[in-house]
């Protein structure tokens, strides 16, 4: 074959067995350990966000203010008062963006099995990957540090994930907001990187046969995906790059008494913002894939459309920025195109959702824990597309626009849709990641209260949001309490499904049941269930061979 | 109800409640026949449809109702199908959605300006054309809400207080950060964003007290900004207008049982009526 | 599939310490930029050591980094493929830096082609007055930098330099190592010629007040964006001049065969990429957009 080896000398037969310890997972260039090391920080990131929502669902159970006292949540001393809440909320949208799906989806699923599936031995540059993951915990430990520093209406940063300006210069004058800023140049470098990395991989390192029209869907996800961060991030940190100027050297880009405008600061946000929230999702539509494939036992239905969807998707996602922004001011004419070109999105989109369903059409379905994530995915972010399609209409936008129905729609497709496509993707390589089997029963406890869970909590924000009620509020009147206590507990149903979800790690590492190398069968196609569960250290030594009948 | 000094409230969330708030001015009764007659039957019954789909296929092809598999893959017509419909049906949204926006920003001839302010954190509200420099609207704390029988946190000490049936045309902008002018009963909500003026316009069609809240994060107290407004008879409003012009602007009816507001913050900024708003607002008029 | 012999010619990398290292010393230098700026963790303010630690601690990781890489260069872990790779990196950087410099251009054509909207939206607010000054542009009272003058001189500085980087690149090819050396040297006296202009030109800006005006409260923007993205252009000229820079001590040392040189190639990328900004700057920010009313 092509790729026989070579004159130079493989020298290192160091590759052949796993370092010790220490060196093997703070110097780690082996694409494996380091998605487990994105996962393993992914969960932690999870936990730390899900228990700032749950100190927020707390807050809002009822109207008044009783957790987030002037002495701080609880009387803690820490997240004081109704800067607090806003710092927590705040902190809530870009550890759970930034630090959950984006670590779990990409560097995670990524890492592990981008090379894997494409029939690669390890990324396109290993040591570049392992910065990639230790830039990601910098930037989250300046996060933190940023929470316990004064922001200048109390400590952290309070001005919401998107940052607007002037809120986020004047209004906040302390350090705490620079050092969040610089936290997301870092989470951003980080990103680029992986980005670079993740292209490289895929264009130069398909095993032999392997065509770009051959590769599993999740590839040309994450393939999307990356391009996406590396188109958009870059416009991200030179707009944060600005607001650091203006807070600290005198600049004058959004001040407007210096001529400045606030609303370019939303226009480059949004120009990164609206292709991030598809980077959060385009991952998990990926792994759907192959979840419903492979548990309906029958190829996916249309691979070609499935491909390019995402690739219409991700085209479309750059032009569609202001539909956030109908109620800046921005010119009539630009709003009607902008209602346009965003809901041309659910064309792509539906194409997904009505293939994953032919997919299953016909099929032979088992419906193991990772298939119930993925038929509630696919049910769910449906819900949270078509809200979507109703905020797109800027009329409508008018009566809506930052209200609990914006919250509704983007946790559908986020804590509904994302969280679910993490959770599928993560049982579906429970075995293949960890080398042991997980308890099918304790999985589907997870599910169901987890759904029903997550339902209760946000199916009610639409009504809040229909009513009226604004986000990014810490009290709110007597008339929003029905609605927001019965979104309270449904925060407390899906935390006995997180629960659970812990226990079935307990579970799965104290009995240590042996993985096999494919649990699901025949559905199970792709080139990761032809190695062992774990795969070995370094995988295809040999590079395999794909041929046209290898299915995707 | 005393139309002046107990008027009904009219305009407010209900508790419990599931939809938009009712209508009370022409762009929202559009915008609620446009959410509720066509996009949430649109959205609703795509939603169920894939359900439904879903539900056929758990019950019609699980491993025990369906042990062996079929292995096709491809359909065209069906491909054709799913990207049409969904085409057809955009196409039919936009065409309403089109109508909506474009009426937002179809204002009728203003018969009053008023400019409202966002300062962190309570209103500031101007009236050019009849000279009313601006005064500021602060929440009003627990105890005097409920001392005037209103509701907590919608409720403020000082209303904006315009005339019914009449076109009024609301000039916005921010003093600090952007904050939002947003009132659910007449389905406008528009950017208050320092250095820009926005607009919006409304025309109340009942008299009564109609409550909104600020609706883009301007920091700590942003909660606590509600938005009054007072919606009156002409003859009402004119003897309010003269009201504001007498000498001592101590006793307004909006504040009758003059409440021991909230250290008013707001004290600084009346002073800075600003003088060159009047012509300013057909210029806007014109853009639109 | 056993983990037999590696049969393929990728580059599995040792285990570094680089990424964790640099990444500390990133985040001494986040915390050491913010003590800089602000002050905290019982710093006064201004105190830069912080910072400065962790730039050196960056430093550091990327000569050590770097360093490995040229070994495994030499010891032939880049192999063809490999190449190929690196290749594939170096051009997804540079879409990169582009979109970066997007922001900055955004920035420029937003405040000259959209002036107008923002007059006609009427302004009330007598203390901010944004209407007036945004009813001109260039904003009344700013001085421009004539274009045709030293800009150009600029323009053509750079357009030369990237015949050299070519020329350069053509004798190695051939194996001309001498041609090389010296297209390569006379690149890097016309990015430091450049740069030297640049700084002349941003005294004269700065000296003689040109972008100041009290009569339009948005000249300070103006000079905003106008440093910001020429300042950040000339930031990658100082990059791309280091890194030809390393390229030409490596070819002096005797690094660099006509068939591989990779590193030297990626900096004629790098070269040419902010040849490219410079040339959309000059077009856009000193001529076409200055001359829109
Ligand atoms: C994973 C993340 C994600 C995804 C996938 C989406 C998907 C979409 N989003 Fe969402 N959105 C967010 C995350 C996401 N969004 C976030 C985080 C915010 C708030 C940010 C903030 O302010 O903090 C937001 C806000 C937001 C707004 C601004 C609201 C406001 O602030 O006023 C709008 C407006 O247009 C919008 C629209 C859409 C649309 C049209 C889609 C479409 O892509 C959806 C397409 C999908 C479908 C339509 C369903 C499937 C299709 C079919 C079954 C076919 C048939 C359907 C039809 C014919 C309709 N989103
Ligand atoms: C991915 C994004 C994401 C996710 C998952 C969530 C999850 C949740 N969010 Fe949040 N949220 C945001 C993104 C997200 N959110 C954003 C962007 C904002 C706007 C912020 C702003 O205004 O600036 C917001 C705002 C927001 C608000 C509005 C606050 C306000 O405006 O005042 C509320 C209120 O109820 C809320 C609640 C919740 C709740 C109850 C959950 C629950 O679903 C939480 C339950 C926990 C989980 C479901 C996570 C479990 C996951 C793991 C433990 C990791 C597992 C990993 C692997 C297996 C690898 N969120
Ligand atoms: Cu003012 Cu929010
Ligand atoms: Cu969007």
């Amino acid at each position: 074959m092509a790729t026989a080896a070579s004159d130079h000398a493989h020298g290192h037969d160091d590759h052949a067995h796993t370092p010790p310890f220490l060196v093997r997972w703070l110097f780690s260039t082996n694409h494996k350990d380091i998605g487990t090391l994105y996962i393993l920080f992914a969960i932690m990131a999870g936990i730390v966000g899900g228990a700032f929502s749950g100190f927020m669902r707390w807050e809002l159970m009822h109207p008044g203010i009783q957790v987030f006292t002037d002495n701080g949540i609880l009387g803690s001393g820490f997240f004081k008062g109704h800067n607090g809440y806003n710092a927590m909320t705040t902190a809530h949208g870009l550890i759970m963006i930034f630090f959950m799906v984006m670590p779990a989806m990409i560097g995670g699923f990524g890492n592990w099995f981008v090379p894997i599936m494409i029939g690669a031995p390890d990324m396109a540059f290993p040591r570049m990957n392992n910065i990639s993951f230790w830039l990601l915990v910098s930037s989250f430990a300046l996060l933190v540090m940023s929470l316990f520093t004064e922001g200048g209406q109390g400590p952290g940063f309070a001005g919401g994930w998107t940052m607007y300006p002037p809120l986020s210069t004047v209004g906040h004058p302390g350090p705490a907001f620079d050092l969040a800023i610089l936290s997301i140049h870092l989470a951003g470098a980080s990103s680029i990187l992986g980005a670079i990395n993740f292209i490289t991989t895929i264009f130069n390192m398909r095993a032999p046969g392997m065509t770009i029209h051959r590769m599993p869907l999740f590839v040309w996800s994450i393939l999307v995906t990356v391009f996406l961060l590396l188109l958009s991030l870059p416009v991200l940190a030179g707009a944060i790059t600005m607001l650091l100027t203006d807070r600290n050297f005198h600049t004058h880009f959004f001040d407007p008494a210096g001529g400045g405008d606030p609303l370019m600061f939303q226009h480059l946000f949004w120009f990164f913002g609206h292709p991030e929230v598809y980077i959060l999702i385009l991952p998990g539509f990926g792994i759907i894939s192959h979840v419903v494939s492979t548990f309906s036992k029958k190829p996916v239905f249309g691979y070609l459309a499935m491909a390019y969807a995402m690739v219409a998707i991700g085209f479309l996602g750059f032009i569609v920025w202001a539909h956030h922004m109908y109620e800046t001011g921005i010119p009539l004419d630009l709003q009607a195109y902008f209602v346009a070109a965003t809901m041309v999105i659910a064309v792509p989109t539906g194409i997904k959702i009505f293939s994953w369903i032919a997919t299953m059409w016909g099929g032979s379905i088992d419906f193991k824990t990772p298939m119930l994530f993925a038929v509630g995915f696919i049910f769910l972010f449906t819900i949270g597309g078509v809200t979507g399609v109703v905020l797109a209409n800027a009329g409508i936008d008018y009566s809506l626009h930052d209200t609990y129905y914006v919250i509704a729609h983007f946790h559908y497709v986020l804590s509904l849709g994302a969280v679910f496509a993490i959770f599928a993707g993560f049982y579906y390589w429970f075995e293949k990641m960890w080398g042991v089997k997980y308890n099918e029963v304790l999985g589907n406890i997870h599910f169901w209260f987890m759904f029903v869970g997550v339902n209760v909590i946000f199916f009610p924000q639409h009504f809040l949001g229909l009513q009226g009620m604004p986000r990014r509020y810490i009290d709110y009147p007597a008339a929003f309490e029905k609605w927001n206590t019965i979104s309270t507990y449904g925060y407390m149903i899906t935390v006995v499904g997180m629960g659970f979800f812990f226990l079935l790690l307990l579970e799965a590492a104290v009995r240590r049941r042996k993985a096999e190398a494919n649990p699901w069968g025949e559905g199970a196609t792709t080139l990761e269930w032809t190695l062992s569960s774990p795969p070995p250290f370094h995988q295809f030594n040999e590079l395999p061979h794909i041929s046209a009948d290898s299915s995707h | 109800a005393d139309a002046v000094n107990n008027p009904d409230i009219v305009g407010q969330p209900v508790d419990g409640a599931m939809g938009l708030q009712p209508a009370h001015s022409p762009l929202k009764f559009q915008a609620i026949a446009f959410h509720d007659h066509l996009l949430l039957p649109i959205i609703t019954v795509i939603s169920l449809f894939v359900l439904a789909l879903l539900m056929i296929c758990v019950v019609r092809f699980n491993k025990r109702a369906n042990p062996v598999p079929a292995k096709w893959s491809h359909n065209t017509p069906i491909e054709i199908l799913w990207t049409t419909v969904p085409v057809l049906i955009l196409m039919v949204i936009a065409v309403f959605s089109f109508k909506l926006l474009f009426a937002y920003h179809a204002m009728p001839k203003p018969d009053l300006t008023v400019k409202a302010t966002g300062y962190q954190w309570y209103w500031g509200y101007e009236y050019p054309e009849q000279k009313i420099p601006e005064f500021t609207s602060n929440v009003l704390t627990k105890e005097d809400a409920a001392a005037r029988n209103e509701p907590y946190l919608l409720a403020a000490d000082k209303a904006m207080v315009v005339p019914v049936h009449k076109t009024v045309h609301v000039l916005v902008t921010g003093a600090d950060v952007i904050h939002d002018f947003g009132l659910p009963a007449f389905g406008i909500k528009i950017d208050a964003v320092p250095g820009r003026m926005n607009d919006a316009w409304f025309n109340a069609d009942k008299t009564g007290i109609y409550y909104g809240q600020c609706d883009q994060l301007c920091g700590v107290n942003h909660a606590f900004m509600p938005i009054e407004i007072k919606v009156v008879s002409q003859a009402d409003f004119d003897a309010w207008v003269a009201q504001q012009h007498a000498p001592a602007p101590a006793a307004t009816p909006a504040a009758a049982p003059a409440p021991a507001a909230k250290p008013a913050a707001g004290k600084s900024a009346s002073a800075a009526a600003p003088q060159h708003l009047a012509l300013n607002t057909q210029a806007s008029v014109a853009a639109r | 599939m056993a983990s037999g012999a590696v049969k393929h010619d990728y580059h599995l990398v040792n285990p570094s310490p680089w990424p964790l290292i640099g990444s500390i010393a990133a985040f001494v230098m986040a915390v050491g930029g913010v003590i800089w700026m602000k002050g905290i963790l019982g710093f006064e303010k201004h105190t830069l050591v912080v910072f400065l630690a962790g730039l050196a601690g960056v430093l550091f990781t990327m000569g050590g980094w770097w360093r490995d890489v040229t070994i495994e260069a030499n010891s032939g872990d880049h192999t063809p493929v490999v190449g190929i790779g690196l290749r594939y990196g170096m051009v997804m950087f540079i879409a990169s830096e582009v979109m970066f410099f997007v922001a900055w251009f955004w920035i420029f054509f937003e405040m000259s082609l959209f002036h107008g909207h923002r007059v006609l939206t009427p302004d009330a607010n007598a203390t901010v007055g944004v209407a007036q000054a945004w009813a001109t542009w260039p904003p009344k009272g700013v001085e421009l930098v004539p274009a045709f003058e030293l800009p150009l001189v600029n323009t053509l500085t750079l357009l030369l330099s990237g015949t050299t980087v070519t020329w350069a690149h053509h004798a190695l090819q051939v194996g001309d190592r001498k041609s090389a050396t010296l297209g390569l040297f006379l690149t890097i006296c016309l990015g430091v010629l450049f740069t030297s202009i640049q700084a002349f030109e941003y005294h004269h800006i700065l000296a003689d007040h040109l972008f100041f005006s009290e009569e339009a409260s948005n000249s300070g923007l103006f000079g905003n964006a106008f440093f910001m993205a020429t300042g950040f252009h000339g930031f990658h000229v100082l990059i791309g001049t280091i890194f030809l820079t390393v390229c030409l001590f490596r070819l002096i040392g005797g690094g660099f065969t006509p068939q591989k040189h990779f590193g030297f190639e990626a900096a004629a990328w790098y070269w040419h990429f902010v040849d490219v900004v410079w040339l959309f700057l000059f077009s856009f920010v000193y001529v076409i957009l200055p001359g829109l009313k």
